[in-house]
């Protein structure tokens, strides 16, 4: 796209988008800033990223095939998606069959996916250009054909490998952790996020499953590579109004992608706007990974309370999954014993 | 972009972001889809817990007989947000529950859809916040 056409499709596109997405543009689609943004300051002189924000999106994970070598959406296509995604907020999903009806787990209404593009781009995959997640090493496929031999199922998604124990569910079903940096990324409901700061450490509070994540940025190194964490352990320190997170000493327990103990990640975590900030995380394992990647999630401030989850407290969910294995089971069982031999 | 192609791209994108993504657990594990139910009877109370809210029903039977359910809803912090609150399904409320039963063969139900006597629906999110009209929200006025 040349220039002019790019001035004049970003402000087409922030006609229909509003104020937060211009501001997400700026300096990233070659529009000019109407002004530089200056980002505040805390009391003892740190920049302040503090706010409840919400990264909910529907920008898609990985770019779709048919909009591949473009990096930014047509308006035409946004006014699209988002239609499609406010109608979809109301679909009663009827036509489904029951089977989807109870894998999509609810109607539309428990949801809260977002109907809004919060960047043009068409992927949050930003690196590879592609907008694609770099293919897998060979030894992290062959890990992944061992993984039913592993004594704890190791996904962190709303899954598991069997229902014989709760070690065969997912640590996101286990209320344990979605892990690192999938926390930091949206997901179907309780996207929120609460920062505040203090002199030294900025604190990241996450709504879904719970969990404070604590960032020194007092010039500490980390802990000692024989202790490994499910969050793994963060050291941060401040770049200019950039907040950049070291994250390393993941625990072999989780996996990111196929990626576990050797994962590396640096969060760059900034202010573009009064009422967004920019997260951004380079994702590194030579041992998962044939090359490092990165993903950009707008966070956009709601000013809206967080609540706590207390994730265990109400986990009839486990409960359900493995006594129905069981029931299912015994009818199994009295099924054969009755049939005619 | 003609209409097959936003056709192709939309597709992409339900693809993408993937129907089921997301939820805290699997209920297609917890739920079993060949049994629908459907249940009639008063809210005896509300878990309002996470990772999601547990609606308790006193169904009655034929006999005249009362039995205990339980219906799994959403997140609370979600229906909060939508303006749904604890106070929104008061105690003694008589609803008709759409659901499935669960695998357990227990009186556990998933709720599918939740309709007021009167037959305002909840949780379609058909339009507003589907929330019960309690005055709070503008354009019920």
């Amino acid at each position: 796209m040349r220039d002019k056409n790019l001035v004049l499709f970003v402000a087409l596109v922030s006609v229909l988008l509003g104020p937060s997405t211009l501001i997400a543009q700026n300096g990233s689609a070659g529009a000019p800033p109407a002004k530089p943004y200056t980002t505040p300051k805390t009391p003892w002189g740190e920049p302040d990223l503090q706010g409840t924000f919400s990264n909910r999106t529907i920008t898609p994970f990985e770019r779709p095939a048919n909009v591949s070598g473009r990096e930014f959406f047509t308006p035409e296509e946004v006014a699209a998606m988002e239609k499609a995604a406010a109608s979809r907020n109301g679909d009663e999903g009827r036509n489904k069959g029951t089977r989807g009806d109870v894998e999509r787990a609810y109607n539309d209404f428990w949801w809260d996916r977002g109907t809004k593009v919060t960047t043009l781009r068409t992927s949050m995959v930003v690196d590879p250009p592609d907008g694609k997640v770099p293919p897998l090493t060979e030894e992290a496929r062959k890990r992944q054909a061992d993984e039913a031999k592993r004594p704890a199922f190791r996904g962190a998604g709303a899954n598991g490998r069997g229902t014989d124990s709760w070690l065969d569910r997912s640590t996101f079903e286990r209320c344990i952790t979605r892990g690192l940096p999938s926390a930091m990324s949206p997901t179907a409901y309780n996207n929120n996020y609460r920062i505040t700061q203090s002199p030294g450490f900025v604190a990241i509070q996450i709504e879904m499953l719970g969990g404070t994540r604590v960032i020194p940025t007092d010039g500490r190194q980390h802990v000692s590579s024989s202790i490994r964490q499910w969050m793994g352990n963060s050291t941060g320190r401040w770049e200019g109004d950039t907040l950049v997170v070291e994250t390393t000493n993941f625990t072999d327990k989780i996996l990111y992608r196929g990626a576990a103990e050797n994962l590396q990640l640096v969060e760059r975590i900034k202010r573009v706007g009064p009422d967004e900030i920019e997260y951004r995380v380079t994702i590194t394992d030579p041992t998962t990974f044939t090359r490092p990647w990165t993903l950009v999630i707008p966070y956009v401030n709601t000013g809206e309370d967080m609540f706590e989850y207390a994730c265990h407290e109400g986990n009839y969910g486990m409960e359900g999954i493995l006594s129905g294995a069981r029931e299912e089971e015994r009818k199994a069982a009295e099924a054969k014993k009755g049939s005619p031999q | 972009m003609g209409i097959k192609r936003y056709g192709v791209l939309l597709g992409a994108l339900l693809l993408a972001s993937g129907a089921a993504l997301g939820a805290h657990h699997s209920f297609a594990a917890e739920f079993d889809a060949n049994q629908p139910i459907q249940l009639r009877g008063t809210i005896a109370k509300v878990e309002w817990i996470n990772p999601h809210t547990w609606i308790h029903l006193d169904v009655k039977k034929p006999d005249g007989s009362t039995e205990r359910w339980m219906i799994e809803g959403g997140t609370p912090n979600t229906l909060l947000r939508r303006g749904l609150t604890k106070a929104s399904l008061p105690e003694g409320t008589e609803i008709l529950v759409d659901g499935y039963k669960a695998k357990n063969g227990t009186n556990r139900a998933n709720g599918r859809d939740l309709t007021l006597t009167d037959g305002r629906k909840l949780f379609m999110g058909s339009s507003g916040t589907g929330a019960p009209r309690d005055g709070k929200d503008a354009s019920e006025k």
